[in-house]
C-alpha cells in the first residue's frame, strides 16, 4: 500500500483538476495539482480565468540569448518563441486561449512572409481573448496580418474584395447558413479603407524572400477615410451608412454569432462531438454578456458537462499541447537554450505548424492529428524529455517516488509514476502494461546507494513508457 | 571636466545577409590595429540550414567588403552562440561563445589556432561567457555572465582570478553582459539585470557605479556594453531603451543616441539591383507615428527603420568614431564624436 494514499475524494479532486490544467492549459506537475486543489476547484478557475495577475514571462532574457526571437524575423524563431511561452507561462489559460484563436482566425505566414507580423496578431488573442468579442473582432480587423492576409487591403470604394468580408461571417463569427450573398457585399464595403500603411512597398516586400536590407519593418493599421464606402448599407436587416464598427457591432447581436463562438469554444475545450444542450448554455450566457469571453469560460469550466466522465481522456493533445506539455512536466526549457527550436521543429513534425496552419481554415483536429508517422514523433519527442533524468521536474518525480519508499514493488512504482505525471485516470489495462514491464526489473530500490543511477534510469524508462499509453496522449 | 559633447551620424555599414558580404544579427564588432572591422554574426536559429550564417565578416569602415570566416557548429573553431570578440597585442582573434562556454582564438585572417574553456562554476570554468577585453598586459578579463561574475585569464587561458557574486550590491553582478577597460586599466561592466555600470580597479576593487532602473536620460533598462573614450566618457549601450547614452564620469547624461540611420552602401546596391522595390520605397512613410500602450522603445525600432533596434556592443576607434552594432537591423550605425568642453 502507498504511503501517499488518498481518499477516493481527494483522487477525484486531483484527477478533475489535472483535467482542467489539461483543457485550460497544458497540463501541470503533481506540485501544481497539489497547490490548486489545496485553493478548490472555483478558486482555480477563477485564477485561470485572470492572466493579468499572473507574473510576466520574464521576455528579456529571452531576447539577450535569442537574438533572433528579439527581431523575430524567421518563422521558426517566432515559433520557438511561442512554444517558450507555452512552457513557462504563469498564466496558462492565455496561451490556450491564444492558440484557440489563432486556430479559428487562421493566419498563416506562408502568404505574409513577415513572422512578427504574425507574432503581433497573437498578442491581440493574449490581450482580448478573454474579453470582449466585440473588442476581438475590431481588433483583428485592425490587425495588420488579418488585413495582408485576406486582402482587405484591395478592398476599395468602388472595387470592393469580398475575400475578408466573407470570412468574418463564414468562419470568423456566424458561420454559413446565417447571411446572405448581399451581406457578404455589404460587410466588404463597410470595410474599405480598412488597410495597412505603405501597403504597395510591403507588398512587394512580401513577394520575395531574399535579401530583406535591414530586416522586417512591422506593418500598421491605417484607415483610409478617401477610400472608404461611406453610402448606405443593408447587412442582416438593418440599414445605414455603415462603417466596420457598425457591422461588428450587429454581427455580435446575431444569435448565429452566440452559437457559433459557443460551438467552437465547446469542441475546443470540451469535446469533439457536439452537445446541444451544453453549446446552448454557453451560447445564452454569451448572449446574456454581450459577449464577454471570460464570462463564456468560466461557464464552460464549471458546467456539469466539462466535468463529466465521458469527456475526459476523449481529445486528442494538439501537437503544441503534447509538445508544451511534456516540457512543463519535465521542468526542461526553464532557461533560454538553443534547443528550444529543436522542440519548436516537433510541433511541426507533428503536423502543427503553428503561426502557419494550412488554411484560413485551420487545422483539422481531434483524431487527424495522429498517423503512423505523427504518433511515431510524438511518442519519440516526448519520452526525450521524461527520459532525462536531469530534468527539475524529472528529478521531483524521482524525489516524490523516493518519498513513498525506499523499495518499491512494480506495482508501487507504476502507480507512483502515474501519480506523479499527474495520470489519475489511466485504465487498468494501461497499468498492467505498465506493471509487466515494471516487473522485468523486480522492486525499484534507492535503498541502494551503488546503483541508484540505474535506478534512476529505471524511473526514466517507466516515464517514456507512460508518454506512449493512450492516456498521455489524450487530453 | 567635460560637460556637453555633440555627436553627429556619420554613416551605416551592412545590411542583412545570410552569407557573403552582410550581416546577420550581427552582436560585436572589434577594430584590428589598422582599423580594419571584425564583425561578429550571431544569427539565430540553430537550425542545419541557418548555421552557416554564424561568421565573422571582415570590412573597412568605407564600407568595403574583404571577407569572412567561421561557421556555425561545435567542432574547432566553429561557433554556436559566439558573443564577443578581441584581439590581444599580437593581432591575434579571441572570441567567446555563450553555447559552448569557451574562447577560440584564431588568427587576423580566420585560420583556427586554439580553444579553452569548459562549462562549470569552478575557477576558470564558464557559464555563458558574454563578453571578453583585453588589457594592455594581454591579460583577457571575462564576463562570465551566469556566473555572475568576472573572471580574469592569461591569454592561454591560465586561470588568473576573479570576483563578484549574485546580488545587487556593490562589486556583485546579475548577468553581467559588456565590459571594456580604459586607457588605466579600470574595468567597466554593464551589470545588466542591476541596470547599471560599475567600475573597477584593475585588481578588481569597486570604484562607482552609474544608472538606475528606468527609461529617462541617465536611467538604464538592461545595458548591454559600454565603451570608455580617452577622456573618460562612457559610451553605454541601453539595450532595453533601444538607444546609446553618453554618460560623464559623474553621472552627467551628455547624449542619447537613439539612431539615425540611411542606407548603407550595400543596401544602395540592392535596391538599385531591384528598383521596383526601390520605386514604392521612396514613396513609403518610414517613419509613421506609432502610439503603443507596452515596450515603446521596442515597438518603434519594429516599425521605423532608422532607429536602433537590439543595439548589443559598441566600440570606439582613435579618430572619434562610434560604432554601434544595431542586432535586429543587421549593421552598424556610426557616429562622430564633433565637439565637447
Amino acid at each position: 500500500m502507498l504511503k501517499t494514499a488518498q481518499s477516493s475524494r481527494q483522487r477525484e479532486d486531483l484527477a478533475l483538476m489535472a483535467h482542467l490544467m489539461r483543457r485550460a492549459g497544458f497540463g501541470a506537475t503533481r506540485d501544481e495539482l497539489d497547490r490548486r486543489c489545496a485553493q478548490g476547484y472555483q478558486a482555480a478557475v477563477e485564477e485561470l480565468l485572470s492572466p493579468e495577475q499572473a507574473a510576466p514571462i520574464e521576455e528579456d532574457v529571452l531576447r539577450r540569448y535569442h537574438v533572433d526571437q528579439n527581431s523575430l524575423m524567421l518563422i521558426e524563431s517566432c515559433q520557438a518563441y511561442w512554444l517558450y511561452r507555452i512552457i513557462n507561462t504563469n498564466a496558462p489559460l492565455e496561451e490556450k486561449m491564444a492558440l484557440f484563436w489563432h486556430g479559428l482566425f487562421a493566419t498563416a505566414y506562408g502568404k505574409l512572409n513577415h513572422a512578427k507580423a504574425m507574432v503581433n496578431q497573437t498578442n491581440i488573442f493574449r490581450r482580448n481573448g478573454l474579453g470582449s468579442f466585440r473588442t476581438l473582432l475590431i481588433e483583428l480587423s485592425r490587425d495588420p496580418a488579418m488585413i495582408f492576409w485576406l486582402d482587405n487591403k484591395d478592398n476599395h470604394q468602388g472595387a470592393p474584395n469580398e475575400n475578408y468580408g466573407r470570412e468574418l461571417l463564414e468562419l470568423f463569427s456566424m458561420g454559413i447558413g446565417s447571411y446572405t450573398e448581399d451581406d457578404v457585399k455589404t460587410c466588404a464595403r463597410a470595410f474599405t479603407g480598412w488597410t495597412i500603411n505603405n501597403a504597395e512597398y510591403m507588398s512587394v516586400r512580401a513577394s520575395r524572400d531574399s535579401i530583406w536590407p535591414h530586416g522586417r519593418l512591422d506593418w500598421q493599421f491605417v484607415y483610409r477615410s478617401d477610400d472608404h464606402d461611406d453610402q448606405d448599407k443593408t447587412f442582416l436587416g438593418h440599414t445605414g451608412r455603415f462603417n466596420g464598427e457598425d457591422i461588428v457591432d450587429i454581427i455580435c447581436l446575431q444569435p448565429a454569432t452566440a452559437w457559433f463562438v459557443a460551438s467552437k469554444l465547446y469542441q475546443f475545450f470540451v469535446s469533439d462531438a457536439p452537445d446541444e444542450d451544453a453549446i446552448q448554455l454557453l451560447a445564452e450566457e454569451f448572449q446574456r454578456t454581450n459577449g464577454d469571453i471570460r464570462a463564456v469560460m468560466r461557464t464552460l469550466f464549471m458546467a456539469d458537462c466539462f466535468a463529466a466522465d465521458h469527456v475526459r481522456l476523449a481529445k486528442v493533445k494538439s501537437p503544441a499541447e503534447l509538445v508544451g506539455g511534456t516540457a512543463r512536466l519535465a521542468g526542461s526549457h526553464q532557461f533560454p537554450e538553443w534547443s528550444i527550436v529543436n522542440l519548436a521543429m516537433d510541433v511541426n513534425f507533428m503536423g502543427q505548424e503553428i503561426l502557419n496552419p494550412p488554411t484560413v481554415e485551420g487545422w483539422h483536429t481531434g483524431r487527424e492529428w495522429i498517423d503512423t508517422g505523427t504518433l511515431v514523433e510524438r511518442i519519440n519527442s516526448a519520452a526525450l524529455e521524461m527520459g532525462d533524468v536531469t530534468q527539475p521536474g524529472v528529478r521531483n518525480i524521482i524525489g516524490r517516488l523516493q518519498a513513498v519508499g525506499a523499495v518499491l514493488t512494480p506495482t508501487e512504482f507504476v502507480d507512483g509514476c502515474l501519480e506523479a505525471t499527474g495520470q489519475f485516470e489511466a485504465s487498468s489495462d494501461t497499468r498492467a502494461q505498465l506493471t509487466r514491464y515494471a516487473e522485468r526489473l523486480g522492486n525499484l530500490h534507492f535503498d541502494r546507494k551503488d546503483s541508484l543511477p540505474c535506478t534512476e534510469q529505471r524511473v526514466g524508462g517507466m516515464l517514456q513508457m507512460i508518454t506512449a499509453t493512450r492516456e498521455y496522449q489524450l487530453a | 571636466m567635460l560637460t556637453s559633447a555633440t555627436f553627429h551620424y556619420s554613416h551605416t555599414i551592412g545590411f542583412q545577409a545570410n552569407q557573403g558580404r552582410g550581416f546577420n544579427n550581427p552582436v560585436d564588432v572589434e577594430l584590428d590595429s589598422s582599423g580594419i572591422l571584425y564583425v561578429l554574426n550571431r544569427a539565430g536559429s540553430e537550425v542545419g540550414i541557418r548555421l552557416a550564417y554564424k561568421r565573422v565578416t571582415i570590412c573597412s569602415v568605407d564600407q568595403e567588403y574583404l571577407g569572412e570566416f567561421g561557421t556555425g557548429g561545435t567542432g574547432n573553431g566553429e561557433f554556436w552562440w559566439p558573443s564577443s570578440l578581441a584581439f590581444d597585442s599580437r593581432g591575434r582573434l579571441y572570441v567567446a561563445d555563450e553555447a559552448l562556454h569557451r574562447i577560440t582564438i584564431f588568427d587576423k585572417d580566420g585560420q583556427f589556432l586554439d580553444q579553452w574553456g569548459a562549462n562549470g562554476s569552478r575557477d576558470g570554468e564558464l557559464n555563458r561567457p558574454s563578453y571578453i577585453a583585453f588589457d594592455q598586459e594581454d591579460n583577457l578579463y571575462v564576463a562570465d555572465s551566469l556566473n555572475h561574475r568576472i573572471q580574469k585569464f592569461g591569454k592561454d587561458g591560465l586561470f588568473l582570478g576573479k570576483w563578484g557574486v549574485p546580488g545587487d550590491g556593490p562589486g556583485q553582478f546579475n548577468m553581467p553582459w559588456g565590459i571594456t577597460i580604459d586607457v588605466v586599466g579600470n574595468l567597466y561592466v554593464a551589470d545588466w539585470r542591476n541596470d547599471r555600470i560599475q567600475k573597477f580597479s584593475p585588481q578588481g576593487d569597486f570604484l562607482a557605479q552609474w544608472g538606475s532602473s528606468g527609461g529617462i536620460a541617465g536611467q538604464l533598462h538592461r545595458p548591454s556594453s559600454v565603451a570608455v573614450d580617452t577622456t573618460g566618457l562612457l559610451y553605454v549601450v541601453d539595450w532595453g531603451n533601444e538607444r546609446v547614452q553618453v554618460i560623464s564620469q559623474d553621472g552627467e547624461t551628455l547624449a542619447v543616441l537613439r539612431g539615425d540611420s540611411i542606407d548603407s552602401r550595400w543596401a544602395e546596391e540592392y535596391f538599385s539591383a531591384n528598383p521596383d522595390e526601390a520605386r514604392e520605397r521612396r514613396n513609403a512613410d518610414l517613419e509613421p507615428n506609432i502610439k503603443t500602450q507596452e515596450e515603446q522603445s521596442r515597438e518603434e525600432s519594429a516599425n521605423i527603420e532608422k532607429l536602433l533596434w537590439g543595439p548589443t556592443a559598441v566600440k570606439l576607434d582613435s579618430q572619434g568614431r562610434i560604432y554601434i552594432v544595431d542586432s535586429c537591423r543587421h549593421r552598424l550605425q556610426i557616429y562622430q564624436k564633433v565637439s565637447h568642453s
